[in-house]
């Protein structure tokens, strides 16, 4: 009885724990970010006032005046989208490789993968960059998908890799014996199993596309200026106008929350954290 | 159908030869059941004649058509595996529709032949489910109809029931055998279970480091092997180290037998299966030895007696016997002629079991 008592205090313990933590990351930032986004810039915003003391949606108006965001928002969507299923199909034979074919230099080829991962984006950008202009990619759309897929892949990779080593061998080999050729037995069987790998690893490839800033900002502008190059541009040069940066902030997040709230929607079935605890 | 044919097979991985040329014959229509420990090469030649594994040397016949090199989509064999290897994203009907559906049968012809499977596996009900919402029992018998749906020429089983709880295993072990003997389809079994292999097969076929050490049918093997590996292998044997004379020989508590096979190469002394000898309390006459251990397992008692320096393995059927307690002195009365074992090359398989 006692013992019950006491996990049912420690559970308590742990779910405030928890969601205090997930209130100190995620909700605070965002409700100043809000109140940044929606003060008076007639008015002002200056200490001891904790909260502004007038509100409005001038910041708002500011950044939308510009006639162009919707262009980019669309621009970003085509992108980000391309970028995501570009990301899956290229890591699906290499995460496919590497979770079943147990070659000797796997573990190099593993490295190699994941590298990008682990150089700053921007060193990628730079470098990258130079070897885009030569081909002529530079202020291209291409050129932009391409270079965020380099960034977008590492990952991408690694989800699906561990997604597939998680189908028993012996389902492929079922498939075979009933009649299915290795194609139609991958098509059929390991494909759809990898399904939460692909929502997982496309969440995150999405949204990192949607925010990559300095890949894009390298490769595509000025030319090409999705949602996140544009917005860049009104944080304001050499000093942060934080009620803009506020509102930007917003408009990038968007799709952040949409899709998570998509993948909550799908998580019901376990299928997202089969995915993201592949990690 | 045709029977299946397996001449000189080898499999050579890099050091290890899992298989070191196999001949085996598997008539139309039966059912061969390869026993042996695991690592002798059992799994290893099904997977060959499933064509899921490439063998290094030799061939495999269907009837008179050659089938190793031919990818397993274009064998038409059947397989059921330990793990089951349902497709766990698929309904039971869906399983089951699969093999059927690679052969690009019309949708009409598809949902009667799978009614008609998941009916002989008494599965019908379940037709709707996903893997996980079965039980081991029933998502093997799933398994099973979804081996045999497709019509296969030859069925293979890869331990199926190695994952089921015993009594489970065994009335899943009867149902597949009246199934099998119904479809008459010729079915390679592989298993590491004595009894099951028994209970199943026509021709029991024993391996061991990759080679058949002996095969028969499951009485003869059972009753006269000539190896004592496989006397070892299939149940449990006292093999008792005799003096040899002639067609006689001296059992170490001093009886004499007499031996229904004298005159072999490299004996390595008789077998009398512990059900065979009799043992009564010593009541004054003189004693074979005394009793060293007991279990008793309901159906019978098992004895270890010590007599003339050996450890004899004695097991008493039924429930209406006196048990006998340990330090009693016994007399011993084994059957009238003994069987001589071969040591061959493969020893003993004690420390196997």
């Amino acid at each position: 009885m006692s013992d019950t008592r006491r996990q049912k205090r420690e559970g308590r313990w742990l779910a405030v724990g928890l969601y205090g933590y997930l209130a100190l990351v995620m909700f605070v930032p965002l409700v100043v970010i809000a109140l940044w986004a929606f003060y008076d810039p007639a008015v002002g915003w200056y200490p001891p006032d904790i909260v502004p003391t007038s509100y409005s949606v001038e910041p708002w108006r500011e950044v939308l005046a510009d006639r162009g965001i919707i262009g980019s928002l669309v621009l970003s969507l085509i992108i980000s989208t391309t970028v995501t299923f570009l990301t899956g199909a290229l890591a699906f034979p290499t995460a496919w490789a590497l979770a079943h074919f147990p070659f000797r230099i796997k573990r190099a080829v593993e490295v190699f993968v994941l590298a990008p991962m682990i150089v700053p984006g921007i060193v990628v950008a730079v470098s990258l960059g130079e070897i885009f202009f030569r081909l002529g990619l530079t202020q291209t759309v291409l050129g932009v998908i391409l270079v965020q897929t380099v960034g977008t892949l590492p990952l991408m990779i690694r989800i699906l890799t561990a997604t597939l080593e998680g189908i028993p061998g012996e389902l492929m080999l079922a498939a075979r014996t009933l009649g299915a050729s290795p194609r139609r037995a991958l098509m059929r069987i390991a494909l759809p199993m990898a399904w939460p790998g692909f929502l997982a690893g496309g969440l995150l490839s999405f949204i990192s596309s949607f925010e990559d800033f300095e890949k894009t900002f390298m490769v595509g502008a000025p030319g090409v200026q999705p949602l996140s190059v544009r917005l860049w541009s009104y944080l304001g040069g050499e000093i942060l106008i934080f009620p803009t940066a506020a509102v930007v902030t917003f408009i990038l997040l968007a799709p952040t929350l949409i899709i998570f709230f998509i993948a909550e929607r799908l998580m019901k079935e376990n299928v997202l954290a089969a995915g993201m605890g592949k990690l | 159908m045709a029977g299946l044919s397996i001449r000189g097979l080898t499999k050579a991985f890099d050091q290890v030869r899992a298989l070191d040329g196999v001949d085996l014959e598997v008539p139309d229509g039966q059912l061969v059941t390869l026993l042996g420990p695991s690592g002798c090469g059992k799994t290893t030649l099904l997977r060959s004649v499933a064509g899921i594994t490439d063998p290094t040397e030799g061939g495999i016949w269907l009837g008179d058509r050659r089938i190793d090199g031919v990818p397993p989509e274009r064998r038409n064999f059947g397989m059921v595996f330990q793990s089951y290897a349902l497709f766990p994203h698929m309904s039971v009907f869906k399983n089951l529709a699969f093999g059927l559906e690679m052969r690009r049968l019309p949708r009409s012809e598809i949902r009667k032949r799978v009614a008609q499977a998941l009916h002989l596996v008494d599965m019908e009900a379940m037709a709707g489910r996903l893997p996980r919402q079965l039980s081991g029992g029933q998502q093997q018998r799933v398994a099973l109809a979804r081996a045999i749906v497709i019509e296969p020429d030859v069925l293979l089983f890869d331990e199926p029931l190695s994952n089921l709880d015993a009594k489970l295993r065994d009335s899943l072990r009867d149902q597949l055998r009246a199934l099998q003997r119904r479809l008459g389809v010729t079915s390679i079994y592989v298993t590491h279970d004595q009894v099951e292999a028994m209970a199943l097969a026509d021709e029991i076929v024993i391996m061991f480091s990759g080679e058949i050490v002996e095969r028969g049918d499951p009485v003869s093997l059972y009753r006269r092997p000539i190896f004592r590996f496989t006397a070892e292998f299939l149940g449990r044997t006292n093999v008792i180290e005799a003096r040899l004379d002639g067609d006689r020989c001296r059992l170490p508590w001093g009886d004499e037998r007499s031996v229904e096979n004298p005159g072999i190469d490299d004996p390595a002394g008789v077998a009398i299966r512990p059900e065979d000898i009799a043992i009564s309390t010593a009541n004054g006459s003189d004693p074979h030895g005394e009793i060293a251990e007991r279990m008793f397992l309901g159906a019978g008692t098992n004895y270890v007696v010590d007599a003339g320096g050996v450890r004899v393995r004695v097991n008493v059927a039924g429930t209406q016997n006196d048990l006998i307690d340990i330090g009693t002195p016994v007399r011993l009365t084994p059957p009238k002629s003994l069987h001589l074992l071969r040591r061959g090359r493969h020893g003993s398989a004690e420390a196997l079991a």
